[in-house]
C-alpha cells in the first residue's frame, strides 16, 4: 500500500513538457474510431462529449484524467470501465464494447493507435502512451439533441410525459402550519415525518411482539433507471410517490390503486442523484426535480400549477433532497455546485401559491463577507461545494430552520488551494430564519474538509428539559450535539473508528486534523477512516422519543485518496480526488452497523454488525419496533431497546430509501422501498464486497401491515 | 457458560471499556483483507486471510494463514504505520508461502519504540502477489476483537480501536 510518487511526477512531467516520445498505443485505429459511438451512447451524458466530467463523472481526458492515470495501466482502466460502467450497470455491455471504449477514452487523450487490437490484459502505462492533450476533432461531438435523450445509466423505459395517467382524489384536506407541526399520527407529511426530524411514527399496532405476523399488503413497481431513494408521502390514506424521471403518482395508500400519474421528466440520464422526497402545503405538493426545477402540482390531480427554475441544470446543478414547507414557502437545497463559476450554492425559498422566489441564502462566502476570509484567499469563483443535498428540519417555537452544508469543492485542500481555511459556509450547521433566510448563527464541524466527508446529513432537534439541541451526524462517524438556541457546541461520540482528525476540543468540539493531513500535497495518497460512504451518509438517523435513543445506520471503510491537480479555470471543475479503498481495521470486514445513542448521555446502548451496509434511514415506532434495510436486500424490523432482529424478509434489490409508517382505517402500515441507483453508499459496497449480488432493475415500493386477526 | 456467552462476554467487556483507556495487550490479531481496491483492480485484488501477533517483551512471534490470491504471492511484510490505518514505511520482511494460499510467519525483536507503536495499532501486514505487487492482503494488528456474529446486539459501541486519538 506504500506508495512514492515517482509515478505521478513522471505523468507530470509528461503533461506538462511532453518531453517523452509516446509509444504506440495498445489498440487498433478501428477500435478507437468505433469506441467513439459506444462513449457517446453509454458515456457521454455523465462524463460529457469532451470528456470533461460533471457532477460525480470525473474527467476522462486531460491534465486532470492524466494525473489520476498516468502511472496506472490500460488494464486497471479496461477493468475499471467494465467493471462498473455505465454507472450503476457494470458489465452490461460486452466485452469488444468495452475495449472500444477504452480505446476511444486514449485516444481522446492523444494516444496512437497501433497495429495489434486491445484485448484488456494488456499492463501498458498510460503515461507513456497519452499525454492528456486531445487530439482536434476527438471530442465526442454527439448531436445535442441525441445527448439530451441518451438514458445511458440503465434502463429506463420510454414514454411520454406530462400527467400520463388522469384522475381526481375523491376529496383532499389542504395541509396547514398546523397540521405541518402536529402532524396526525396517521400521516407521514414529510420527509422525515415532523418538523423535527425524527423519523418516528406514534404509531403502535405493530410491537415486538407481533411483528413477526407482518405480511405484504401490496407492491407497486416504479420506475427504473436513474437512482431511487425515495420517501412516500402519506395524507388521509393518499400515498404520494416520487419516482425516477420526476414522475410522482397518487396511490390509494390502503389498496395501491393509481389515482393519478404526472411523468414530469426528463428522463434520467445517470444513476446517481435521487429526488429523495415530496413536500405538501395547502392543496399542492412540491417536486424538486433532479433539473434543478421546483415544481407545485395541484395534490388533487397531479396536474402542474406553477414551475420555477431553481438553478440552470445545464450547467449542471441538481436537486436531490427533498424540501420542506414553512410557512406558505417552500425551502429547497442545490446540489452539484463543484464546477469554477461565479455562480455558487444556495438554500432557497418560494411562496407556496405562486412560486415566486422569495429569498435565497448563498452557502459560500465570498470575499469581504462575513467568513470570506476563510479561502486563503482564493478568488470567489474558486470557492465552490457547499451543497445542501439534504432538506432541512424546523423548530416553530424558535422560528428556525436547521441545515446542512456539504463539503468545499474539490475535494482536498490541496486541490483546493485554501490552505488551512475553513472554507465557509461548508460542512457547517446553519440555523436561518425560514422568513427571511437570514443566518442566525452557523457551526462548522469540520472546518476546511479534506476527504468528500459531508457533513450535510439531516439534522434532527432534541430537548432535554429545558436544553434544546440540534443533533447531527456526518461521514466522519461523530455525533455532534448544538444547542440548537445559541449554536454553542454541547457534546459528542464517536459511532465508527476514525482517523482523520487527531483530537476534537472538548470545550469548543472544533477537530484538529492529523499532522499528515495539514502537510499534503497534490499527488499524496492519504489514508482516510471513514471514506466517502460515511460513517455516516443519506440513509438517515431515527429519533425514538419515548428511549431518548437515536438509531444510527453506519458504514465501516476506509480510502486512501490522492488530491489531483485541479486546473483553475471557469468552466472547469470536479472533485479531483482519486480513491482506493480498504477495509476498516478493526471491523472483520463488517460493513454495515447499527448502533443506538441515548442522546442525554451520547452513550451508546447497543451495536450491531453486518456484512453488508445499511441503505435506508431506520423508522423508530411507538411499538418499539424498529425498521431498517440493507444493500443484500434485507429488510427487518429490530427491537428498539435492545437492537435484537425480530422479522425480516428479501426484497427483489437493494433496499434503498427511507422507511415509513402511516394507518388508514385504523390500520397501521410499514412501506418501503427496494431501489437501485446512489454515489458513494452503492457504489463503494459494491467495490468491497464482489460476492454480494443484486439484480439492476427492481425499483419497487412494498407495503407491509399485520393480518387481520391480529 | 458456552463458547457463545464467552465471546459475548469478552465483547461486552471491550464495549465497556473507557475508550480513553489504551489497551496494552500483547496479543493482536487481524483479518487480511483485499486492498487497495478500485473497480479496476479488484479482478487482481482478491482473496482473504486472518494473522495473529504475540509480543514477549521485544520478541514478535507472527503467524497467518491466507487463501483466494488469483496469482501467487510473492513477498509478506510487516510495516510500521503512522497510526491506524495509516501507511508507513516497512519494518520487516516475514516468510510466505508462494502461492495463492499458505501460511506467512516470523520471529522478529523490535525496538522499544516499534513495540509501543505495535501496541498503538500502527502495524499491519500487507501480502503482495505477482498480479498485486504493491499490496494484496492488507491487516492492521489490532488487540483481540472478537466478532459476536452478523446481527448479534452487543452492549455499547462494539470495539472502536481507537488507540491513540485524543477522546473525551
Amino acid at each position: 500500500m506504500k506508495k512514492t510518487l515517482a509515478g505521478f511526477m513522471l505523468a507530470a512531467a509528461i503533461v506538462s513538457a511532453g518531453a517523452i516520445a509516446l509509444e504506440q498505443g495498445p489498440f487498433v485505429a478501428e477500435q478507437s474510431r468505433s469506441g467513439r459511438a459506444l462513449y457517446v451512447a453509454n458515456c457521454a451524458a455523465c462524463h460529457g462529449p469532451e470528456l470533461k466530467g460533471a457532477g460525480e463523472a470525473p474527467a476522462l481526458a486531460g491534465t486532470t484524467f492524466m494525473a489520476a492515470w498516468g502511472n496506472r495501466t490500460t488494464e486497471e482502466l479496461y477493468n475499471l470501465v467494465k467493471a462498473s460502467m455505465p454507472y450503476g450497470n457494470g458489465n452490461s455491455l460486452d466485452a469488444d464494447s468495452y475495449r472500444r471504449i477504452v480505446a476511444y477514452v486514449l485516444a481522446a487523450n492523444g494516444a496512437q493507435s497501433g497495429n495489434i487490437a486491445m484485448t484488456g490484459n494488456e499492463a501498458v502505462q498510460i503515461g507513456r502512451i497519452a499525454d492528456g492533450k486531445m487530439p482536434a476533432g476527438e471530442a465526442a461531438a454527439a448531436p445535442a439533441e441525441t445527448r439530451a435523450r441518451t438514458p445511458v445509466a440503465t434502463s429506463y423505459p420510454p414514454g411520454r410525459f406530462g400527467v400520463t395517467v388522469a384522475g381526481a382524489l375523491k376529496s383532499f384536506d389542504p395541509v396547514t402550519d398546523a397540521m405541518l407541526a402536529h402532524p396526525k399520527d396517521a400521516d407521514w407529511l414529510m420527509y422525515r415525518r415532523n418538523y423535527q426530524g425524527w423519523s418516528h411514527s406514534p404509531l403502535s399496532q405493530v410491537t415486538s411482539a407481533n411483528v413477526k405476523n407482518l405480511q405484504l399488503q401490496w407492491s407497486w413497481a416504479m420506475n427504473d433507471g436513474g437512482a431511487s431513494q425515495v420517501t412516500p408521502i402519506v395524507h388521509d390514506g393518499i400515498m404520494f410517490l416520487s419516482n425516477t424521471a420526476n414522475t410522482v403518482q397518487a396511490l390509494d395508500a390502503k389498496t395501491g390503486e393509481l389515482i393519478w400519474e404526472n411523468r414530469i421528466g426528463p428522463a434520467p440520464t445517470r444513476a446517481y442523484g435521487a429526488t429523495r422526497s415530496l413536500a405538501l402545503y395547502g392543496d399542492k405538493i412540491f417536486v424538486p426535480t433532479t433539473d434543478a426545477k421546483l415544481y407545485g402540482l395541484d395534490a388533487r390531480t397531479g396536474k402542474i400549477v406553477w414551475q420555477t427554475v431553481i438553478e440552470d441544470a445545464a450547467e449542471g446543478y441538481s436537486n436531490t433532497g427533498g424540501a420542506i414547507a414553512i410557512h406558505g414557502k417552500i425551502l429547497v437545497g442545490l446540489t452539484y455546485c463543484n464546477r469554477y463559476e461565479t455562480k455558487h450554492c444556495f438554500i432557497s425559498a418560494y411562496d407556496a401559491g405562486t412560486g415566486k422566489v422569495a429569498w435565497r441564502f448563498k452557502t459560500i462566502a465570498l470575499k469581504g463577507e462575513p467568513g470570506g476570509d476563510t479561502w486563503n484567499n482564493l478568488p470567489d469563483e474558486f470557492r465552490q461545494g457547499a451543497e445542501t443535498w439534504i432538506a432541512g428540519t424546523y423548530d416553530p417555537d424558535l422560528n428556525t430552520t436547521y441545515w446542512g452544508t456539504a463539503q468545499s469543492k474539490p475535494w482536498t485542500r490541496a486541490s483546493r488551494g485554501s490552505g488551512t481555511g475553513a472554507t465557509l459556509y461548508a460542512n457547517s450547521t446553519l440555523a436561518l430564519d425560514p422568513d427571511s433566510g437570514k443566518l442566525k448563527w452557523f457551526y462548522t464541524h469540520a472546518p476546511g474538509e479534506n476527504f468528500d466527508l459531508d457533513e450535510v446529513f439531516e439534522r434532527v432537534l432534541v430537548n432535554h428539559g429545558d436544553s434544546k439541541d440540534v443533533l447531527t451526524i456526518g461521514k466522519v462517524g461523530i455525533l455532534w450535539k448544538l444547542n440548537r438556541v445559541t449554536g454553542q457546541y454541547e457534546d459528542s461520540a464517536q459511532t465508527v473508528f476514525q482517523n482523520v482528525f487527531g483530537k476534537i476540543d472538548p470545550k469548543t468540539g472544533i477537530p484538529t486534523y492529523r499532522a499528515d493531513v495539514q502537510a499534503a500535497k497534490v499527488g499524496d495518497w492519504i489514508s482516510s477512516c471513514p471514506g466517502p460512504a460515511g460513517g455516516h451518509d443519506w440513509p438517515a438517523t431515527s429519533y425514538d422519543p419515548k428511549t431518548d435513543l437515536m438509531i444510527i445506520p453506519l458504514h465501516q471503510s476506509c480510502v486512501m485518496m490522492r488530491a489531483e491537480p485541479m486546473e483553475k479555470k471557469i468552466g472547469v471543475g470536479g472533485d479531483a480526488g482519486s480513491q482506493r479503498l480498504f477495509e476498516m481495521p478493526g471491523t472483520d470486514g463488517n460493513l454495515g452497523k447499527l448502533a443506538a445513542y441515548n442522546t442525554k448521555t451520547m452513550k451508546a446502548l447497543w451495536s450491531f454488525q453486518q456484512k453488508a451496509p445499511f441503505l435506508t434511514g431506520v423508522l423508530t415506532t411507538d411499538g418499539g419496533v424498529g425498521f431498517v434495510g440493507d444493500f443484500d436486500r434485507r429488510f427487518r424490523a429490530f427491537e428498539t431497546a435492545t437492537g435484537k432482529t425480530l422479522w425480516q424478509t428479501r426484497l427483489p434489490t437493494s433496499v434503498q430509501g427511507h422507511v415509513i409508517s402511516y394507518a388508514v382505517d385504523g390500520k397501521q402500515y410499514i412501506a418501503i422501498e427496494s431501489g437501485l441507483g446512489g454515489g458513494s453508499p452503492v457504489g463503494k459496497p459494491t467495490t468491497l464486497m464482489p460476492g454480494v449480488h443484486h439484480p439492476g432493475n427492481g425499483n419497487a415500493i412494498f407495503v407491509f401491515a399485520l393480518p387481520p386477526e391480529n | 457458560m458456552d463458547l457463545r456467552q464467552a465471546v459475548l462476554f469478552i465483547v461486552a467487556l471491550l464495549a465497556i471499556t473507557p475508550a480513553s483507556t489504551p489497551v496494552w495487550a500483547d496479543d493482536f490479531e487481524t483479518r487480511l483483507s483485499p486492498s487497495p481496491l478500485t473497480e479496476g483492480t479488484r479482478i487482481n485484488i482478491t482473496g482473504e486471510g486472518r494473522a495473529i501477533a504475540s509480543l514477549d517483551g521485544r520478541k514478535l512471534t507472527v503467524s497467518g494463514n491466507f487463501h483466494g490470491l488469483v496469482s501467487p504471492a510473492t513477498t509478506a511484510e510487516l510495516y510500521d504505520g503512522l497510526g491506524i490505518a495509516i501507511p508507513g514505511p516497512k519494518a520487516f520482511d516475514l516468510t510466505v508461502t508462494q502461492a495463492t494460499s499458505g501460511t506467512i510467519s516470523a520471529s522478529l525483536v523490535l525496538s522499544a519504540k516499534q513495540a509501543a507503536e505495535l501496541r498503538a495499532g500502527h502495524f499491519y501486514v500487507q501480502i503482495n502477489s505477482q498480479k498485486a505487487p504493491d499490496g494484496n492482503l492488507t491487516g492492521w494488528l489490532l488487540p483481540p476483537h472478537p466478532f459476536a456474529g452478523e446481527d448479534v446486539p452487543v452492549a455499547g459501541a462494539g470495539f472502536l480501536p481507537q488507540l491513540d486519538v485524543t477522546q473525551k
